[in-house]
């Protein structure tokens, strides 16, 4: 058995750390903090943690600082401060790091929309609205389940639809659309698009209040968000099924809000040639950091500090009931009738009128006699 | 010098070993480039800080990664970076030899090798297993060791 040696103290330091760097686990990094005195050492004072974060997600750059939210011992050292100091700094940065590392990395995957917010443009609202793409199934009871765009002769238009995240600092792993195919038109025709492209971002207003001022149903103004991400294109396949994009690395989405660009269509309506994009389901596939970590920008352009409670769980996201440190302003909804706070107060509105909506209840004949033209299933003109 | 097409350049290791070596193959070292650029009288260059025995495998590495032409060809990438892992099936007093070869020689790929094959040998292993590859004693006390454990349960689990 050959006699081993101490790299890291016998190599440079800029070595030492370069092979550190290639450690892409952050159980890796924290056992080898675990090896001895100067291991420990060299990992904290080098923010092997901190840089392992920077490279698996670009998006930190952003970051101003990270905030134990428990630590009672004040603010983090000032230059030219006592060399014990800093070094409790950064003892505390790397507890943080190794932290956020496997929260990013590790920590459970699940569903991550919230709720629907808005899309470029709507042909029949609230029957053909956005919410509808939270909806697994193109149909419910009868009703076909949908978001159709306004129709256009340019088949360049695009289309954007806008969805808020379960938290406002979440990894997205993977994103699926299912474009719509009308069953019950001549040749049942799929309303795909030619590519969809993904953009990720945070509100431009900094109170969470004013998320309600996005009316539903109308044209989101694009100022009102900043998109920090823009993923590459991905040709969509005119096929009626849930379309999985992955993206080439997971993608730290802060602020908590994502777009999902539809370019190019390639469908017209036999009734009057116009084309259309229409999608039957989207849904969202990554890891909510909260309530662990919570992200506060700073400015417009993105700058934010992270706060971290050390006392919280990484959970699995789930849009709705037990999430307390979500803060929304929509209505949450009777359990029979959705499953997820996904639905406006004008869908409610069109249930109670007796409307046939999106509900998940058997439909009964005997109902159709006063709304004969919502009950026959076609396409809304 | 003689007017060949291919020119010489002769190294001496730290031992006194002598390596006549093509100017292409040497030039992977940028040490070496920028030592040729500014004397191209031709004499021996010495490297002082490397043995004979590294400096034989260094010449080795760079001979290979001039002699394949770099190519888009998914099958030749592979073949070069199995290559690679033979090459690195050595032991680990010739591996961190070979790390400061290429850091003092400035050979980029070379270094990143060498450093990826040491982060390869740590990934997935326990701090003892570590402790034991690189005969590195364990200077904490339990009680240290029991609060870097708790404070990162998952890493250890």
């Amino acid at each position: 058995m050959e006699l081993g040696k101490d790299f890291l103290d016998s190599l440079d330091i800029d070595t030492s750390v370069k092979v550190l760097m290639y450690l892409d686990d952050p159980c890796d990094v924290v056992r080898v903090g675990s090896v001895s005195h100067f291991w420990r050492d060299f990992v904290i004072s080098n923010s092997v943690c901190k840089q392992l974060c920077l490279r698996l997600f670009p998006q930190l750059s952003s970051l101003v600082r990270v905030v134990d939210i428990t630590d009672r011992a004040g603010m983090p050292a000032e230059a030219g401060s006592s060399r014990s100091i800093e070094w409790e700094h950064e003892d505390r940065e790397h507890k943080i790091y190794a932290s956020l590392a496997w929260g990013l990395t590790s920590s459970e995957v699940s569903d991550c929309i919230s709720e629907a917010i808005s899309a470029s443009s709507t042909d029949n609202y609230p029957e053909e609205s956005i919410h509808n793409t939270l909806e697994p199934m193109d149909r419910v009871g009868r009703r076909a389940s949908y978001w159709s765009s306004s129709g256009q002769r340019n088949p360049a238009v695009p289309e954007k639809l806008t969805y808020k995240l379960v938290s406002d600092f979440c990894v997205v792993t993977e994103i699926s659309v299912q474009p719509f195919q009308a069953f019950f038109q001549a040749y049942s025709p799929i309303y795909s698009a030619k590519a969809v492209r993904f953009r990720m971002g945070h509100q431009l207003f900094s109170d969470d209040s004013d998320s309600d001022q996005i009316m539903e149903g109308t044209q989101p103004a694009d100022n009102q968000f900043v998109w920090t991400y823009t993923s590459p294109e991905f040709p969509m396949a005119q096929e009626n099924s849930l379309q999985k994009f992955k993206l080439p690395q997971p993608v730290l989405c802060i602020g908590g809000f994502l777009q999902i660009e539809l370019l190019g269509r390639v469908q017209t309506q036999e009734m009057d040639g116009l084309f259309y994009i229409c999608v039957a389901h989207v849904q969202v596939v990554g890891r909510s950091l909260s309530p662990v970590f919570v992200a506060e920008i700073l400015d417009p352009s993105g700058k934010f500090i992270l706060k971290y409670n050390p006392k919280a769980k990484f959970s699995a996201p789930c849009a709705g009931e037990d999430h307390p440190d979500q803060v929304h302003g929509t209505p949450t909804v009777a359990p029979e009738i959705v499953h997820r706070q996904v639905r406006g107060w004008e869908q409610i509105l069109n249930l109670l009128r007796g409307n046939l909506g999106v509900g998940a209840y058997d439909f009964d004949d005997e109902h159709h006699e006063s709304d004969d033209e919502e009950l026959a299933v076609q396409f809304i003109p | 010098m003689s007017t060949e097409e291919r020119r010489i350049v002769v190294l001496r290791s730290s031992d006194e070993e002598i390596f006549e070596v093509d100017i292409d193959v040497a030039s992977e070292s940028q040490t070496i480039k920028h030592s040729i650029e500014d004397d191209d009288s031709g004499r021996v260059i010495p490297v002082p800080n490397v043995d004979g025995h590294t400096l034989a495998k260094v010449i080795e590495y760079c001979k290979k990664h001039v002699e394949t032409p770099r190519s888009d060809d998914r099958d030749a990438q592979d073949a070069l970076r199995a290559w690679d892992t033979e090459y690195m099936k050595i032991d680990q007093n010739t591996l961190f030899e070979l790390i400061l070869a290429a850091n003092y020689l400035n050979i980029k790929g070379l270094l990143d090798l060498t450093c990826q094959t040491v982060a390869d040998m740590i990934k997935g292993k326990s701090p003892e297993e570590i402790r034991a590859m690189f005969n590195i004693k364990n200077d904490f006390t339990p009680q240290e060791e029991e609060d870097i454990r708790k404070e990162n349960q998952w890493a250890f689990e």
